[in-house]
């Protein structure tokens, strides 16, 4: 593996999560016909005692999870990810959250991903309502090494968790390391004082568009730092703050509706401080249909479209 | 003194704690609360196997963590009936007897609907109708391999909620023997008859086309609750279903069967008269003890 190598999000995820399951028991993996795409067909076949194939119900899932979890196992159910987070929602608020179960959700193709499937398909709400769930963390990860980094940390984190990835294959951004929940990323420090500078806070698969737009925008004389978070939360808040302390001007950059996500997150802890924060994500409408990355683009969520985003915002 | 004799006292005893409780609170779902008493003070005081442990349990996070993990599990589905839990828990000795007199009170460890993290002895949180059935399988199949076995009431006002028949599937398809649902069939829910408000009968029928072995019984007749939780199989790969027919309010006799005291709150008169006839029940099912 290296830089900028193209890798399935959701096999990595499911490889990753098995490697950890191989070596503890506790770990079980729940299905509602979602098992084969999310990587589990190996983990399936070698243990059919520690795979729960459930078939298209992911409410039925989601509590059952909640009731292995009760006895010591450490559920993951890993499905399309509106399917485990607005279908199931009651049982995740109520039978994960309330009663504060060890239960890992990954919500697969999401986002914008599952791009020409239509709305049904579309999952940009998710990080606002799972956050809303008290003791629930809410993760993100932006490239390849992260995914299977933050499956390790989900599983050694006693408590509910929501994981988020795409579809589509991903570049890897980073050297593999320790993925620390909570933890915001610097990917890019300001480098010349002097000229203007504004703050990027990005999560998901979209920092690899982010990164692309530091360095256009650094080609045009605007100093960016660039922050990961690849936790929404609880997001790592003193990272927000000290970065905007630095520019006092924030964008942030998800698949995700503008609203409720990780801009409305940002501006939460901004506020008061007088920083302006301006939310780059999808439009709060049902999106448009087709190629994910034209999808992308039509809404600005590219290199050049968050270059301009942040271009017309500085020069007014 | 047999398991009856002994199940009926006790069941008289926690009629009266629920009357305690509705006294403390001033209202209470008490309809449902005693249509499944019986078969809730059976489980404890008969069937189930409990932990272990000496005196009161301190907190729900010291039962959760230290409790035997062998032991039966317990999840009220239908969880606005807790009322009848509280009570049989109280009488078992879980928690002090005083603490039934916070029921409706700010901060109270015994809410309208039940919370693992706030008393000992229950098992999930439910309230939410429709969830308890499938929290119930992830137990059994997450017990799978030991003897333990999970019990779980639902109401029948509470079946048209899909999820049950989620579950209900998915416990046959699973194999889940270690599994009863027990079906409190009272036949009335806050609008009116259940056949009328949304009919799920033949409930029986259904539930053995879903793949459950279903039994039928007086849910108020002790010794046949009990002969049948001693018929009930074990190592059985099909889960078991019990349609349990009671009388809504059972036990106390302005009330039984009639819809309006799904949740009651009752006048000073009534609340006396409550008090009169679960303790002349307590007393009667004394002398026969």
């Amino acid at each position: 593996m290296s830089i900028g190598e193209l890798r399935d999000p959701r096999k990595t995820f499911g490889a990753a999560i098995a490697a950890v399951a191989e070596a503890d028991e506790r770990v079980v993996i729940l299905s509602a016909d979602s098992g084969k795409s999310s990587g589990f067909t190996d983990f399936a076949a070698k243990h059919p005692d520690r795979y729960f194939e459930l078939g298209i119900m992911e409410q039925c899932a989601t509590g059952v999870a909640a009731g292995l979890a009760t006895t010591g196992k450490i559920p993951v159910f890993c499905a399309i990810a509106p399917f485990t987070e607005v279908r199931p929602y009651e049982m995740v608020r109520n039978d994960v959250g309330y009663m504060r179960q060890n239960v890992k959700i990954a919500g697969r193709n999401a986002g914008i991903s599952y791009s020409d499937l239509g709305s049904t398909h579309h999952s940009l709400e998710d990080f606002a309502v799972m956050r809303m769930i008290p003791g629930m963390t809410v993760i993100a990860p932006q490239d390849p090494t992260e995914i299977e980094a933050a499956a390790q940390a989900i599983l050694a984190h006693h408590g509910p968790v929501y994981i988020r990835f795409g579809n589509d294959p991903i570049p890897e951004l980073f050297e593999p390391g320790e993925f620390v929940i909570g933890q915001a990323r610097l990917i890019r420090e300001l480098a010349a004082p002097g000229r203007p500078a504004v703050t990027i806070i990005s999560t998901g698969a979209l920092t690899n568009a982010a990164i692309g737009a530091a360095e256009l925008l650094d080609a045009a004389g605007i100093d960016v730092e660039l922050l990961g978070m690849p936790t929404i939360w609880p997001v790592d808040g003193a990272a927000v703050r000290a970065s905007a302390a630095k520019t006092k001007r924030v964008f942030t950059v998800e698949e995700h509706y503008v609203l409720g996500g990780l801009g409305t997150i940002v501006q939460e802890v901004l506020d008061g401080t007088g920083v302006s924060v301006t939310k780059l994500g999808i439009p709060h409408e049902y999106a448009t249909s087709g190629p994910y990355l034209q999808i992308l683009s039509s809404y600005g969520l590219d290199a050049e479209g968050i270059t301009e985003a942040i271009q017309r915002s500085i020069n007014g | 003194m047999s398991a009856v004799t002994e199940c009926r006292y006790r069941a008289a005893k926690a009629r009266q704690h629920v009357v305690r409780m509705v006294r403390s609170s001033g209202a209470g779902h008490m309809g449902g609360a005693l249509s499944c008493i019986d078969m809730v003070t059976a489980l404890y005081f008969h069937t189930m196997r409990l932990p272990a442990h000496d005196g009161p349990w301190p907190d729900a996070a010291t039962y959760l963590r230290e409790a035997d993990p062998g032991r039966d599990r317990f999840v009220l589905s239908a969880g606005h009936k807790c009322m009848a839990q509280y009570a049989v828990l109280a009488e078992a000795g879980y928690f002090p007897l005083e603490v039934l007199d916070t029921y409706g009170k700010l901060g109270t460890k015994i809410p309208g609907h039940p919370d693992m993290w706030k008393l000992p002895g229950i098992e999930a949180n439910t309230g939410a109708l429709g969830h308890g059935t499938a929290i119930s399988l992830g137990m059994a199949l997450g017990l799978r391999g030991t003897d333990a076995r999970v019990f779980t009431i639902l109401g029948d006002g509470e079946l048209p909620e899909g999820s049950n028949w989620e579950a209900f599937a998915a416990a046959a398809h699973h194999r889940a023997g270690n599994l009863v649902a027990i079906i409190d069939v009272n036949g009335l829910q806050i609008s009116g008859p259940v056949t009328e408000v949304m009919n799920m009968e033949p409930i029986a029928a259904k539930l053995e086309a879903f793949g459950w072995q279903v039994w039928e019984v007086d849910g108020n007749d002790m010794a046949a609750v009990i002969e049948l939780f001693d018929a009930l199989p074990v190592g059985t790969e099909k889960p078991q279903a019990i349609i349990a027919r009671t009388v809504k309010s059972k036990g106390l006799s302005f009330a039984e069967g009639r819809v309006e005291y799904h949740y009651w709150k009752p006048k000073p008169e009534q609340l006396a008269q409550a008090e009169a006839e679960t303790q002349a029940a307590v007393s009667e099912a004394e002398v026969q003890r």
